[in-house]
């Protein structure tokens, strides 16, 4: 059952085998696991439960509606713009459907660093095997590549850059284009459609527009979550809420739960790291109209940078080089569509000059940075609001120029007639020389371009030792029985890839262990 | 090394690129200065700012002076773009009065500095009292200083003018946007069983 708590009269009171707190991608595949084996399954969700006819593919009305802070978040020095979704259904409403597994390196790195020694292909193997049969993931059809993203691949290939179709989470999939602003057609298989549906019919109760405030503990142990019922679109209070239960699961997020938790408790590890894949775009005028409107926004990755390269050519893992030896990569890239009013905040110049770049808009390509950074930024509480702090610093700021050279170098191959670098200087290139002298560290430098995060993970992470990690291997925090860890803050550390289909195989490696170690654990 | 010498710094993990650690106190002192700077300056009343009166806007999240600074910046800003500055700073006031803090804060803030602090760039008028011209390049002075803090203030105003400009129907025709795909209302959804929501 879906009850929404914005049209809740009164106090609520519910309880669970296992409370969950959050519906994203962590959420909502550990809730349905568990209620399909019996538990009785209680999730509270602070944003709204919408439906398919909610979807105006209007981008104003999407970022206010599901958007975290209406879409305006940003890092404290307003260097970083902070994407992320508040709805049932969380991230994956307004994601991409890009479904990578993680990458058997990371896999090694975070065995290796943080003790996951489950953290194995051969673990994870089955449980993506069957998130992927369930959401219909599957290498994007031809027939979805508009021509932003056969561009990018015509000029990775001219240049010999490795890259491929992504594997994406839709099924009979009708190209509009609208997809992060909530797919309107029940076609991306987000958890939304998925797995909430499966956690209502196997009994389980979603509470929407619930804003979870406390995590209630007693004697150690987690016993419950209790928070405010608000009315949506404004927030205001209309009522309080408390779950108790057996079991209680943080998912709301790598910034909802370091939020909840640092409101609950003193722990030394929470909210210190902050992962986010930093964004940087750039822009391709084509000299023509191209179509970067329909079809799906990435259906294409290039990953051919994935890897840092040092000096003497080796390929290496992060914190396993000095800085002094960065030759490149450690990035990679999304073929991007932008609507207009974030393609206008993006681009650079003012006035006269901003209008005229507005007026090449159907005549551009757009490709998008995943910067793997190796020093994360933090979560933390100012007079009792969440605020975050993110600068792109280091060796990180090597990979973004390095990327923002090889992306220029990409639409170039592909025939562009000039590339946009969107930084205050409105650095234009269009040509190799130009790509060498003109994009330079003075462009990544922080607040001089628009630069988003929409990667957030790391915040309470898993990990053998308790001094660096919130929550032991299993997702149990170290310090508090009885609470779980299981979406994007469990995460170690950036993936280096879009990162939903790690936290969903993740969530669901937490909640088999679970079941195997607890039963139906209010039996 | 680059032009602004930032190589040397951007290899040293731990601080951000092109800024030595006395920078990034200079940097964190600046914006405690700013900020207490701001809470000096005349918090300016409707009678000194009447626009929104005369626009006709109804204030909920901005006061009259902050919401003259957000539509002189969208008038700055803004040329040759279908949609009125009014327009646009009604959009931004209503969203803050939605979206709450820290947004709401920062943004009220940045533009209180904004009106106050054109010395920077070497304008002897406030902001609201500049010419869109001279706004134009005050905010483009922002935009270019060596400080992080200012730069972060000019992007915001950009960002919200901008958005708040381009989500309007009215900017199709210039951009070739079409809007919402035409055939939506045409294909239907496909069924998902919810079980009971209430």
């Amino acid at each position: 059952m879906i009850v929404q708590g914005t049209n809740y009269r009164g106090d609520l009171r519910d309880r669970g085998d296992v409370v969950v707190v959050g519906t994203g991608a962590g959420g909502g595949t550990l809730a349905a696991y568990l209620a399909e084996r019996g538990w009785d399954v209680v999730m509270v969700e602070r944003g709204g439960f919408f439906r398919a006819e909610d979807f105006s593919q209007r981008e104003e009305e999407a970022m206010a509606a599901f958007n975290g802070r209406m879409g305006l978040d940003a890092t404290v020095d307003n260097a970083m713009f902070l994407n992320y979704a508040e709805a049932v259904g969380g991230c994956t409403v307004h994601y991409w459907g890009d479904s990578f597994r993680t990458p058997e390196d990371r896999l090694e790195l975070w065995r290796k660093r943080r003790g996951l020694e489950w953290m194995t292909p051969e673990e994870l193997g089955p449980h993506w095997d069957a998130i992927e049969r369930e959401l219909g993931i599957h290498i994007v059809e031809e027939r979805l590549f508009n021509e932003n993203n056969r561009l990018v691949r015509q000029g990775c290939e001219a240049l010999g850059i490795r890259g491929g179709p992504v594997p994406t989470a839709r099924v009979d999939c009708i190209g509009c284009g609208w997809t992060q602003y909530g797919c309107a057609y029940n076609r991306k298989s987000s958890q939304l459609i998925t797995t909430i549906p499966r956690v209502s019919k196997a009994g389980g109760r979603i509470y929407s527009d619930a804003r979870a405030e406390r995590i209630v503990v007693e004697g150690g142990r987690a016993v419950g979550v209790e928070g405010v019922l608000v009315e949506r679109g404004t927030g205001r209070a209309r009522g309080r809420f408390r779950v108790d239960a057996d079991v209680v699961v943080l998912a709301g997020g790598a910034l909802g739960t370091a939020e909840l938790l640092l409101r609950s408790l003193e722990d030394p590890v929470v909210g210190r790291r902050l992962y986010v894949n930093p964004h940087y775009f750039v822009f391709a005028d084509f000299g023509r109209e191209i179509d970067n409107v329909t079809g799906i926004p990435c259906a294409y990755e290039v990953h051919g940078f994935r890897r840092v390269r040092v000096r003497d050519g080796r390929e290496v893992q992060p914190g396993e080089y000095e800085p002094s030896e960065y030759a490149g990569g450690g990035y990679t890239m999304l073929s991007s569509h932008q609507s207009p009013g974030v393609t206008a905040a993006m681009l650079p110049e003012v006035g006269q000059a901003h209008t005229e770049r507005m007026r090449r808009y159907r005549h551009l390509g757009s490709l998008m940075s995943v910067i793997d950074e190796e020093n994360p930024g933090r979560v933390f509480l100012d007079g009792g609001i969440r605020k975050t702090e993110f600068r792109v610093r280091g060796v990180d700021a090597l990979k973004a120029v390095d990327y923002l050279q090889n992306a220029a170098r990409i639409f170039l191959a592909a025939g562009a007639r000039e590339v946009w670098i969107p930084d205050i200087y409105g650095t234009v290139v269009r040509n190799e020389a130009e790509v060498r002298s003109r994009i330079t560290l003075r462009s990544v430098q922080p607040n001089v371009q628009f630069c988003a995060g929409s990667h957030l993970l790391g915040t309470a992470p898993l990990g053998a030792d308790p001094e660096d990690a919130f929550a032991s291997p299993t997702g149990e925090a170290h310090r508090v029985k009885g609470l779980y860890v299981a979406d994007g803050a469990a995460i170690p550390t950036s993936v280096s890839k879009d990162p939903s289909l790690t936290i969903m195989g993740v969530a669901r490696w937490i909640a088999a262990g679970m079941h195997e170690r607890l039963g139906r654990a209010g039996a | 090394m680059d032009e602004t010498g930032l190589a040397s710094e951007a290899v040293r993990p731990g601080l951000p690129p092109g800024v030595d650690r006395r920078g990034f106190l200079r940097t964190s002192a600046g914006g405690a200065a700013a900020v207490a700077l701001a809470s000096l300056f005349p918090s300016g009343c409707a009678s000194d700012y009447p626009q929104a009166t005369l626009d006709g806007v109804e204030l909920v999240a901005l006061s009259a002076k902050e919401y003259a600074v957000m539509r002189a910046a969208a008038e700055a800003l803004l040329v040759g773009v279908p949609v009125p500055p009014s327009r646009v700073a009604a959009r931004v006031d209503r969203v803050l009065a939605q979206v709450g803090e820290p947004v709401r804060g920062d943004m009220k803030l940045v533009l209180g500095l904004l009106e106050h602090l054109t010395i920077l760039e070497g304008k002897f008028r406030r902001f609201t009292a500049l010419s869109p011209e001279a706004r134009r390049e005050c905010l483009l002075g922002w935009g270019r200083s060596r400080f992080a803090l200012q730069r972060g203030a000019f992007q915001a105003v950009k960002a919200f003018v901008y958005f708040f400009a381009y989500i309007d129907d009215a900017t199709r025709p210039l951009t070739g946007f079409p809007g919402p795909w035409p055939e939506r209302f045409s294909i239907p959804a496909r069924p998902v069983d919810f079980g009971e929501v209430v």
